[in-house]
Parts: C-alpha cells; sequence; structure tokens
C-alpha cells in the first residue's frame, strides 16, 4: 500500500442479521475492487434435509431463521403440495395468509422502525433514538406484539411456529380467538399509515439505480403465499420454470451463492420488486398512503424502499384484519398429502423477497435432494452494484462519512445473512489518493 | 407479584439451547421461548412486577459458568450475548431502561457456552447449569 492509499477498516455493520464484509478499493475516484462478503459459514440444510421425510420440511427449514421462519414454512408447504399433485382449499389459504402477514408486520416494523429510521434521523441506534422519539419506538414495540400475536393464535407460538403442517395446519383457531385481534389491527393500520408519512418525509439521496425487479404476482391479490414469478421486464412464468431462468454461483469471497438470472444477470428481490409487479393490488389505506408519500411501482431508489416496507405494513395490517373478518374455520385444519416420487417447487414472498425452495422426493416420501435460495443472495449483487455506483460520485466524501453511507445503502435490503448462509467488516483501501 | 422468564436460544444449537431449556424445566413461573431476542419483549413484560431473562453467553469463561446481572444497575455486556439485528439482552434491557418500561425488578443469567454445533446436545457442563439455575429459580 502506498503512503496515497487509504483504508478503513470496520469489524462489524450494526442492525443487521449476520455476519459479514465489504472490501473497497478506490483508485483515485475509480472503484478498482469491491467485495460484500457474507463470512457467516454455510449451514448445510440442504444437506442436512437429505433422507427427511417430507412431512419434515416445514418444521426443519423454518429454524433457518428466527426472523422469517413462516416464509420457510410457506416455500416448502407449497413446494410438497406441488410435489403430491396436492391443492388446498381456500379457507386453510386464507390461514396461511394471515399468518404470513403476522410475519411481515413484525419483520417490517422491527426494520423500519428499530433498524433504518435511526439512519435517517441520524442516531446509531433505536435506543438513542427511543430518548427523543419515545413515540415512534413505542409504536414499534406495540405493532411488533401485534405481529407477535397473529403469529402465536395462527403458527401455535410467536417465533418458529409449530402449527403449520403439509396439507394445512395440525389445528386451526377459533374465530373468538382471532376476533380479539381485531380492534388492535384497526389501530395498527392507522398508525402504519402515519409512518408512511412520517418515513416519506425523510431525507433521501438523489439515486436510483436501473433493476430488474423479480417477484411473485397473483391475479387477484397483492402477491405474498403464492403465484407466478414475473419481472419488470417480462419474466413471466411458473415457479417451476426457477432453474430454467435462474442459476447460482459460486464466488470466491462469499460463503453465499449469488443468484442471477440466466440471461440478464443481477436482479432484484423485495419490497420494491414486490410493489412494482403488484402495485395495482395495494389495499384502500395502503393506496392513499403510498399515493400521498408520491410513491409509484417501479420506485427504483433504494433508501426510498424504507417507504415501501412502511406502505406494506399498512397493507399486511388490512389484509390481516379482511382474514379475519371473512374467516370461516377450516374443516379440516388440514388435508391429506400423500408424496409421490416427483420434484416439487415452491415459492413465497419473504419479507427479504422471493424464497424458493425444490424438492426432490422418492416414492416414500424422503427427500433426496433440495434447494433452497433465500431472497438475501438472490439480492448479494444488487447491493454489490449499488455500493459501486453509490461510491462513484462520492469519493470526496470522507471515510467516517462514506462509511456510514455504504452501511445505510446495505440497510436498504435488510440483508438476512443467517438466511443466506452473520455481517460487517468494512474496509476502504483508497490507492493514489492525493 | 407477578413474574415472567424468557428463555433464549436455539435448540438445534448445542449449548445455545441453554436459555430455553431453563425456561421449560423451570416450575412455578410463566415461562417464555424465543429462539432471538427481541424488542418486543419490553412490551411482553411491561405487566410484569419481576422479569428474568435467561441467554446464552459466550466471553471466554469456562462453559457452564452462570453470570448474573441486575438489569437495572449492571451494564450488560453486549457483545457477549449472541443476537440477531444487533438487538440482544443488552439494547433490550437498554431500551426499556429509556423508555421507562423496566419492571420492578429484571435479572438477566448468562450461561457460559461451548459448543454451538448443529443438530449436537447440550454439554454436560451447560447441562448441569441449566438444572441447577432451572431449581434455583424454581425455589425463589
Amino acid at each position: 500500500m502506498s503512503d496515497d492509499t487509504r483504508e478503513i477498516s470496520v469489524d462489524y455493520l450494526a442492525r443487521v442479521e449476520g455476519e459479514g464484509a465489504l472490501f473497497l478499493k478506490l483508485n483515485g475516484d475509480e472503484v478498482e475492487d469491491l467485495r460484500f462478503t457474507i463470512f457467516e459459514p454455510p449451514r448445510f440444510y440442504e444437506a442436512f434435509l437429505r433422507g427427511r421425510r417430507f412431512s419434515e420440511a416445514p418444521d426443519i427449514t423454518a429454524r433457518i431463521c428466527g426472523i422469517c421462519p413462516v416464509a420457510y414454512q410457506m416455500s416448502a408447504v407449497n413446494a410438497m403440495e406441488n410435489a403430491a399433485g396436492a391443492v388446498v382449499l381456500d379457507p386453510i389459504r386464507e390461514l396461511r395468509r394471515l399468518l404470513y402477514f403476522g410475519e411481515w408486520i413484525e419483520s417490517h416494523t422491527l426494520h423500519v422502525y428499530m433498524l433504518h429510521t435511526p439512519d435517517f434521523l441520524g442516531y446509531p441506534s433505536a435506543i438513542e433514538m427511543a430518548g427523543d422519539f419515545p413515540d415512534i419506538v413505542t409504536n414499534a414495540l406495540r405493532l411488533k406484539k401485534l405481529g407477535n400475536r397473529i403469529m402465536t393464535v395462527v403458527g401455535g407460538r410467536e417465533i418458529n411456529p409449530i402449527n403449520v403442517k403439509v396439507g394445512g395446519f395440525y389445528r386451526a383457531p377459533l374465530g373468538t380467538d382471532l376476533d380479539a385481534l381485531k380492534d388492535e389491527l384497526r389501530w395498527a393500520i392507522d398508525t402504519a399509515a402515519e409512518t408512511v408519512e412520517l418515513v416519506a418525509g425523510f431525507e433521501f439521496p438523489d439515486f436510483t439505480m436501473d433493476y430488474e425487479f423479480v417477484s411473485l404476482r397473483h391475479s387477484d391479490e397483492y402477491a405474498i403465499l403464492d403465484g407466478r414469478i414475473v419481472s419488470s421486464e417480462g419474466l413471466d412464468i411458473d415457479v417451476t420454470e426457477w432453474g430454467d431462468h435462474f442459476e447460482e454461483t459460486q464466488v470466491e469471497w462469499s460463503n453465499a451463492l449469488h443468484a442471477r438470472l440466466k440471461e440478464r444477470g443481477r436482479y432484484h428481490v423485495g419490497p420494491m420488486a414486490r410493489f412494482a409487479n403488484n402495485g395495482d393490488h395495494l389495499t384502500p389505506v395502503a393506496q392513499v398512503a403510498a399515493d400521498a408519500a408520491g410513491l409509484r411501482p417501479g420506485e427504483s431508489n433504494p433508501f426510498r424502499s424504507i417507504i415501501v416496507r412502511a406502505v406494506e405494513i399498512v397493507l399486511a395490517c388490512e389484509e390481516a384484519l379482511g382474514i379475519i373478518e371473512r374467516y370461516v374455520r377450516p374443516d379440516p385444519a388440514a388435508e391429506a398429502v400423500e408424496p409421490r416420487s416427483a420434484v416439487g417447487h415452491g415459492a413465497s414472498e419473504a419479507p427479504r423477497g422471493l424464497l424458493y425452495h425444490r424438492y426432490e422426493l422418492d416414492s416414500s416420501g424422503f427427500i433426496a435432494d433440495t434447494q433452497i435460495v433465500p431472497p438475501t443472495s438472490q439480492n448479494q449483487a444488487s447491493i454489490e452494484e449499488d455500493l459501486r455506483a453509490y461510491v462513484r460520485g462520492r469519493t470526496h466524501l470522507d471515510d467516517e462519512t462514506l462509511q456510514w453511507q455504504l452501511e445505510q445503502a446495505i440497510r436498504n435490503y435488510d440483508p438476512c445473512i443467517s438466511c443466506a448462509t452473520h455481517f460487517l467488516d468494512l474496509t476502504v483501501e483508497r490507492a493514489g489518493r492525493q | 407479584m407477578t413474574r415472567r422468564l424468557f428463555g433464549i436460544g436455539n435448540p438445534d444449537r448445542g449449548d445455545d439451547a441453554a436459555g430455553i431449556a431453563v425456561a421449560q424445566a423451570v416450575v412455578g413461573w410463566e415461562s417464555e421461548v424465543r429462539n432471538t431476542g427481541s424488542p418486543d419483549m419490553i412490551e411482553s413484560w411491561f405487566p410484569y412486577d419481576e422479569v428474568v431473562i435467561v441467554d446464552a453467553m459466550s466471553s471466554g469463561a469456562p462453559p457452564g459458568q452462570v453470570h448474573v446481572f441486575d438489569g437495572r444497575r449492571d451494564v450488560i455486556p453486549s457483545g457477549a450475548f449472541t443476537s440477531t439485528h444487533s438487538f440482544g439482552p443488552a439494547e433490550i434491557v437498554a431500551l426499556a431502561g429509556v423508555l421507562d418500561r423496566m419492571p420492578s425488578t429484571l435479572t438477566l443469567y448468562g450461561i457460559e457456552i461451548g459448543h454451538t454445533e448443529f443438530g449436537e446436545p447440550m454439554s454436560a457442563a451447560v447441562q448441569s447449569a441449566v438444572t441447577a439455575l432451572a431449581e434455583e429459580l424454581r425455589r425463589a
């Protein structure tokens, strides 16, 4: 390293899930090298699942993530039912969506209020922010508790729900159990809508990216549980065709596989992608809130993803209330699903984006092969490209400011590195700096 | 006097199951099991007078050693507890303090752990600490 070279090292990136690193090498104003590294060791879940019964997949894969276990359960049950040729009836499907919206409320609330808002208000964490803005934080705690209650009532417990099975649920909740959530959901809709207004007023960097947005799309609703895989560039495929259009590749600097479109490379999953592809299916209050915030499908400033997440909290609360008001208790709580020798594909929209599962089953229902593609590994290339582009006009910033803004750019994605394979050493090396 | 115990950990990762194991073994407490600490625990403990949190801890001490912290008085070492999104017991207790949502008593037990391999049982030293702490809490 020459005397002109500057290097910044950060041992740990705060407010993300997991451990990783960022290496940035600058030569004057040129980005010579940039690597977003996930060094959490591989977790071998795909190997761990081989030889297990098809019925065990929802509970085993739920352990991959303490933040979004329902996403893993839902993609797993979708895949297993696809393999068996089974289709569940509407009451079960509705209950699954309710459980999933509980997880969205919980996960999005944590990110919007506790992890991301401190960036925009200039606090190192929610703890310092709470001193000046106690109402923001207490509302977040109440919203998050509501998400937990939904998870508990439908899923059996708030973390790693135990009530989900292939074919449906072990026990369907009583209508009276769900009715108890209504008043709190009505409060939550109003509070979440106010939050959209709050976060839309933040100051955002002038920064947009050219993304191919990939998500599920459902013909009748804002996709969360199922649908076709679509993109802003015209991709429109059945979930079973995932392998025809996407591939995973190993990069030497990361323990997580990078996913890419075979034809066009990097793509973007998550709230902005869902909004781009499902923006016509917003619920009424969410639509009003999005409009008032000036948000349009196709929004491509990743820093404004906090507004989209806030809109999705409104939507999740409205959808949850609607499901409860229409609730017909499934009887039986689950349909019998008989496994067969087949390959099953399943996808759903985890809070951070598309989560794809593929299972190869033998005739006795034992798992022969598995592929799990979480959202963060799909976004890894997109995160790197964001960082590369963001640095390009901002090399004049001092190291401390640059580091803060790059960390914020990563938090735009709410990356869950534990899912992708924990995060963040940041090294900025500047060569030829005057 | 109402009291609630939170056991935090991952039952599939060896010694990291310690907090959950205490919550499941203790008698006479209203207990709650969590795979990860979360700030909404503050909402869950707010109506209670006495709150206990048991979590795995890694400070370099021998596995099975139990560290005890008074949540209202002691500085809780953030890095010694595993957490998600940088929100572990230390941050949760600090946030409760800022929001003036502390219970009358808040005790945090950190059980020193050794291995955290997937699918492995707890080590004998940690199991022994779990049993002893559950008994101590039962008698409390």
